[in-house]
């Protein structure tokens, strides 16, 4: 892994406007429309109240475009050719792979950040400082999901549009998952098998503790924890078949 | 220091790729030695194995069977000590990075930051240091990975195609900064379809076709593999000869006579003895505004990879 490259791979990432708009002012966005315009905001919820409880829903959903950006984007570079350049240096792909992993996390971070900050100036609040920080790292370590999703997503449909296909497909998840607006009845139990459930309920665990808005259901952990695992296998999969087509095919 | 050993060497090298109903042969058994400081046209048309060669000398490909070794170790472990580097036509440079950006990733990949200025100044980059890679033009884009290329100082470079894409002023200037930058004993090998490029920079051509190496010797050598001259004129006015013209029975006719190309009005005509088939032509054939030419690379290419299909050994002529 080298400084000066991983420096330069971070700069280029952050001058993509279109980029920035998904990944840091969306997420924001909609922590402000949905977090702070309705009077329930400051009703308490769980652990803290549910201004929280939107920031730390608006903040994993911005922690999984920016890890899916940042792979699929890597896998799109990889297919125009970049690999072959990269070859011919003493790069070896583990140093690659360590690279970009920085990168993505590196983005994914300031995506939290940003919306935590924005949360922490218009009076989200939690009972204990240390769920600020659980929140945010459980975001931060549950984004894997999504680099890996990024990564299948680009080398299946191998073109720029891949990211367009992979935002939009982020944004349906998020809407099943129950992490933009609380479902209830069947919708509910389906969005319990959906990528987005797991991870934003674990998200919201320090906060909620599995309980939900819009039931009375409460998920508990171990349901949680074992849909991330299995995501995390059905997008790892994925990404490596994917992978492997793409190399068979001359 | 391993002066003695070759710069670069295949040895019955063979790579084949699935392809509909069967295996494609790319490269189908080719034996090659260069040594150090030779520089060396690698001569074909598309789809003769060059960049599938290239390829395996570069460790970016596997070979299906034989060896490559450059400085006699394995090409992979050569390419991580800087001592080869190339100019790959199919390499690909990140869209929105700046040509600055770019040479500076590189260069830090290699350890050798401190050699971005001297090689941006020689490849005349430095004034698009601040331009992204997608508004350069085709030939600009051609000197960014040129200096991408010599960033490590390689002891072997590889230029694939170098020149494509560029205009013919473009071209000569990449020629001249060659010519200005071949310091003494670094290794040159090109891949190339202007014949003109291999002519005039080349010391020893390697012509491939279908996968084979089918010429391999000294610029001069090579050309003399071509059979004879060509005496061109012209035999009426305006439109396209007659296929049924008597005139082309005659010509056709006479011992010397290889190959007749017709094209609109003139004829093109390969012989062996090309007084006799000019004085034919200036005598009786009504042929006009003749012209001889000198024994030709491109008489050679076409000759050879028009009629070469699998011989049993290379021609190799004396370097």
């Amino acid at each position: 892994m080298n400084a000066t490259f991983v420096r330069i791979d971070l700069t280029r990432q952050l001058r993509d406007v279109m980029n920035l708009m998904f990944v840091l002012v969306l997420p924001t966005l909609m922590y402000v429309i949905f977090g702070l315009s309705f009077s329930y905001a400051n009703e308490s919820a769980g652990n803290g109240n549910v201004k929280f409880y939107i920031m730390a829903s608006m903040a994993a959903y911005g922690a999984s475009v920016a890890a899916t950006t940042v792979t699929g984007v890597s896998a799109v570079e990889q297919m125009q050719g970049w690999g072959r350049q990269i070859g011919l240096t003493p790069l070896r792909p583990a140093g690659f792979v360590a690279g970009k992993a920085v990168v993505a996390l590196v983005v994914t971070a300031m995506a939290i950040a940003v919306v935590f900050v924005v949360g922490a100036l218009t009076g989200a609040h939690a009972e204990h400082g240390w769920m600020w920080a659980a929140t945010f790292a459980i975001a931060l370590a549950g984004s894997i999901l999504f680099a890996l999703f990024g990564y299948a997503v680009a080398m299946l449909f191998k073109s720029e549009s891949a990211m367009g296909i992979a935002s939009g497909l982020l944004v349906v998840l998020s809407f099943l998952g129950n992490v933009f607006v609380p479902l209830s009845g069947t919708l509910l139990d389906v969005a319990r098998f959906t990528p987005m459930y797991g991870f934003v309920g674990l998200v919201r665990w320090p906060i909620l503790e599995g309980t939900q808005s819009g039931s009375t259901q409460v998920d508990p952990l171990w349901a949680l924890i074992a849909n991330v695992v299995a995501w995390l296998l059905i997008f790892g999969i994925a990404a490596v078949l994917a992978v492997r087509r793409g190399r068979a095919r001359r | 220091m391993d002066n003695a050993q070759p710069a670069l060497e295949l040895q019955d090298l063979h790579k084949n790729f699935p392809s509909d109903g069967g295996r494609l042969n790319a490269v189908d058994g080719i034996d090659l030695a260069v040594d150090p400081g030779e520089i060396v046209a690698l001569l074909g048309p598309n789809g003769a194995g060059k960049t599938t060669t290239i390829d395996m000398a570069l460790g970016l490909t596997v070979p299906t069977s034989g060896t490559v070794s450059v400085f006699g170790r394995r090409p992979q472990e050569a390419v991580r000590a800087g001592r080869v580097s190339a100019l790959l036509q199919t390499g690909g440079l990140l869209r929105d990075l700046t040509v600055h950006e770019t040479v500076l990733a590189i260069a830090s990949l290699h350890g050798v930051k401190s050699r971005v200025e001297e090689v941006m100044e020689a490849t005349d980059t430095a004034r698009l240091a601040r331009r992204k890679v997608v508004k350069c033009s085709g030939g600009e884009q051609q000197r960014l990975k040129f200096a991408l290329a010599l960033l490590p100082d390689p002891d072997v470079l590889i230029l694939d195609e170098p020149t494509a894409g560029m205009d013919v002023n473009a071209r000569r200037d990449f020629w001249a900064t060659m010519r200005q930058d071949a310091t003494e004993g670094r290794t040159v090998i090109f891949a190339t379809h202007y014949l003109e490029e291999a002519e005039n920079f080349a010391q020893r051509i390697v012509l491939m076709n279908a996968g084979k190496i089918i010429a391999d010797g000294s610029t001069s050598s090579v050309r003399a593999l071509a059979a004879g001259r060509t005496v061109a004129a012209t035999l009426q006015a305006h439109g396209t000869i007659d296929a049924g013209d008597p005139r082309l029975a005659e010509l056709r006719a006479l011992d010397s006579v290889t190959d007749l190309q017709v094209n609109g009005p003139r004829v093109s005509i390969t012989t062996t003895d090309s007084d006799a088939v000019a004085r034919h032509l200036l005598n009786g054939g009504q042929g006009t505004e003749l012209e001889i030419s000198a024994p030709s690379l491109e008489n050679a290419f076409v000759q050879m990879t028009r009629t070469s299909t699998t011989p049993s050994d290379a021609d190799h002529v004396g370097a």
